[in-house]
């Protein structure tokens, strides 16, 4: 039952019933949780009817329509029999499904404002839900958190998090600690100042909020150019990982405000202690206070857009003759970093895609050592040319997946440079606040394709193996101990790969471009894999013509489709 | 909606009463026929300008409607203003950056953006206008 908590499978009981031996079982075959089966995002399961020798006899279970044709970046849910999972545009609905056979039990239908698409940067998304003690809460595009009934659909509080007019809104799910749900923020574009905020899954009352920014008198406020604190952006849109031992939360923070950095720092690479905390960082919080316990910046002063939300993987490796309580983390920056999650220390740090605005990162003081002269560094009115990788970053959201049979980590990477300089811009409240401007249209160092499907080796840090991907945003992974990864494409390829080698067993065209994992589970003991599909909709319109061979790779989509054998 | 939109706001610039009369009367085309024979891009037909008012929209525009407007999703190609919008295509530009269709995603920019960077994008969007 590896980290699940005792008091999650309390909450369980009242779906599933759990007894001392049939409940690994039981609790195996769920999902409960965005990244897994626990709090950790390794995106793996225990499961294997569904093996390499096998995967070629998958087919079709059942299919249920999401209703919305925006990006479709929800990961269901299992919880005993039934699946809950979001669909885009708000969201637009909260399903709750028969896992067995897709009837629908019930179907919420949030009551949105008409006007939050106006200030929500990058696409009408939502990633899920979380589930505690018969329970399930989501937040919102226009910045509210919502608990519902598991068994009924019925609504039990909303909270407002933020207002949605200035910037903020909410697209991942939020993390269950103890009796809290813990939501990140989304706003990056909008100058806003980032926070997490916990509240009582009983009531919906606040119970802390901790800035990423810190405020005057809070040390590292100091490393901001007068008030640009304020509007310095470091929102938490991805998710967060828990760590029950160290009752850690784990919340990595997004680019600084504006994307030109000659408003809150030094406009050179010599910009001293201006770095900017706590954006572009991963970021370690006390579970019940809040505190943050330890930060570590990636991309100090970051003007390439090198947000650092992407999710933290926790997992426990053999480095060097030690086990070591490590987090894993690739960045939008390039480099794939492992740290020791008990304190915050820098154990590697190392290129997964071609990077070039850094030559390295110094692993004594933990800071990148910039391209020289500021050649890759934007300044205003400046451009800096071909900067590898551009600000879709070596990997975006799309979350990774660790497997412990394999010890390998299965990402989506793009191969992608950009031109980038910075521009004079006024902030509006609710407007994009950028002070940049940016090519993306151009392929990166590695060859034509723009993507790349890899296995990661987190300790010998080198890639194992690949797939080249003609079009960039690839799907997150899923790995199981059936000796497979599961990922899609934005052509609408769902395919399993053997794990150790990479070799593509078996394929299925879904119709739609995929970009979340797809995800797995038992019901009465047989194990089904379920993906939601509908390609990206935002970000490829930052890409010129590459962004339209996204567009027509597939027609826009809204479907999830379980499989069995 | 747009035409009671401009109605209720206070007015400045380049629609005159009479135009702000019509939009609360009729629907969008109506109005903007009576408003295309008011709106003057001073920028029209300079060549020097597109380069500038290119940049402009990638700095303001591009991360929904492209780089140099070059991006996959019809309903918000900017290249394709006249073919979709004919005689109307100036003013349902104006009236759409001034006052937005948040409903849609695109956020007003009355009072944010000034008249002059407005007419310069309008001008490079001018410049890569499709036939069909």
């Amino acid at each position: 039952m590896s980290r699940v908590s005792r008091k999650v499978l309390t909450g369980i009981a009242g779906v599933v019933l759990v007894t001392a031996s049939a409940a690994s079982f039981a609790d195996r075959g769920q999902w409960l949780h965005y990244g897994g089966n626990d709090r950790s995002n390794t995106r793996y399961s225990e499961l294997k009817q569904i093996k390499t020798s096998n995967v070629h006899k998958l087919k079709v279970a059942w299919m249920h329509s999401l209703g919305s044709l925006e990006t479709q970046e929800s990961t269901p849910l299992v919880v005993g029999d039934t699946m809950y999972v979001t669909t885009s545009t708000g969201p637009r609905y909260v399903f709750a499904l028969d896992a067995k056979t897709g009837k629908t039990k019930w179907a919420h239908q949030p009551e949105m404002p008409n006007d939050y698409f106006a200030t929500v940067c990058c696409g009408l998304d939502n990633r899920g839900v979380a589930y505690s003690n018969g329970k399930i809460f989501f937040g919102r595009l226009d910045a509210k958190l919502v608990a519902l009934d598991a068994n009924t659909g019925k609504k039990l509080w909303t909270t407002t998090v933020e207002n949605y007019r200035n910037g903020h809104a909410i697209t991942s799910p939020p993390l269950i600690v103890n009796n809290l749900v813990v939501t990140g923020i989304a706003g990056g574009e909008y100058g806003i100042r980032g926070f997490i905020a916990a509240y009582d899954q009983e009531t919906g009352e606040e119970v802390w909020k901790t800035y990423t920014i810190p405020g005057p008198g809070e040390p590292g406020n100091e490393t901001w150019k007068g008030d640009s604190w304020k509007t310095g952006a470091g929102s938490t849109w991805g998710v967060g990982s828990y760590d029950p031992k160290l009752n850690m939360i784990y919340w990595s923070t997004s680019n600084a405000g504006p994307w030109g950095g000659h408003t809150r720092s030094i406009d050179s690479s010599e910009f001293g202690d201006l770095t900017n905390k706590w954006t572009a960082s991963q970021l370690a919080f006390d579970a019940d206070t809040g505190a943050i316990k330890w930060g570590y910046q990636f991309t100090p002063n970051d003007v390439w857009d090198y947000d650092g939300i992407n999710e933290a993987v926790l997992y426990d490796l053999k480095i060097g003759g030690r086990t070591v309580p490590a987090l894993m983390h690739a960045d939008r920056n390039g480099f794939f970093y492992v740290l020791n999650r008990a304190t915050g220390e820098l154990i590697s740090a190392d290129p997964f895609v071609t990077v070039n605005w850094a030559t390295h990162i110094d692993l004594k003081t933990g800071r990148p050592v910039e391209a020289a002269n500021n050649e890759k560094r934007p300044q205003l009115g400046k451009w800096a040319r071909n900067v590898c990788p551009n600000l879709i970053g070596g990997k975006n959201w799309s979350p990774m997946a660790y497997n412990p049979d394999t010890g390998l980590v299965y990402l989506p990477a793009f191969n992608m440079c950009m031109d980038i300089a910075n521009k004079e811009e006024e902030y509006t409240p609710g407007r994009f606040y950028l002070a940049s401007e940016f090519n993306l249209d151009m392929s990166g160092a590695s060859g034509d394709h723009l993507a790349e499907f890899m296995a990661w080796d987190p300790v010998k840090k080198e890639k194992a193996w690949v797939i080249n991907e003609d079009l960039p945003f690839v799907s997150g992974a899923m790995t199981t101990a059936g000796g497979l990864v599961f990922y899609g494409n934005q052509h609408g390829m769902l395919k399993a790969v053997n794990a150790k080698t990479g070799k593509v067993l078996w394929e299925f065209d879904v119709g739609t471009g995929i970009i979340q994992s797809p995800m797995t589970y038992t019901v009465d003991g047989k194990q089904y894999l379920a993906v939601v599909a509908g390609r990206s909709k935002g970000p490829p319109s930052f890409f010129g013509k590459i962004g339209q061979r996204v567009v027509d790779a597939s027609p826009e989509g809204g479907i999830l489709v379980v499989f069995e054998l | 909606m747009y035409g009671g939109i401009l109605a209720v706001k206070p007015f400045s610039g380049l629609f005159t009463p009479a135009v702000v009369l019509a939009a609360g009367l009729f629907v969008l085309p109506l109005a903007a026929s009576a408003a295309d024979a008011e709106l003057v891009n001073p920028y029209a037909g300079r060549e020097d300008i597109v380069e500038e008012g290119g940049s402009l929209l990638n700095q303001y525009c591009s991360h929904c409607h492209g780089p140099w407007a070059v991006q996959g999703e019809r309903p918000r190609d900017l290249r394709r203003l006249n073919l979709r919008y004919g005689d109307y295509a100036m003013s349902t530009f104006y009236t759409t950056v001034q006052n937005g269709r948040p409903p849609k995603g695109m956020p007003p920019w009355k009072g944010i953006l000034e008249d002059d960077i407005v007419w310069k994008i309008y001008t490079f969007l001018q410049s890569v206008q499709v036939e069909d």
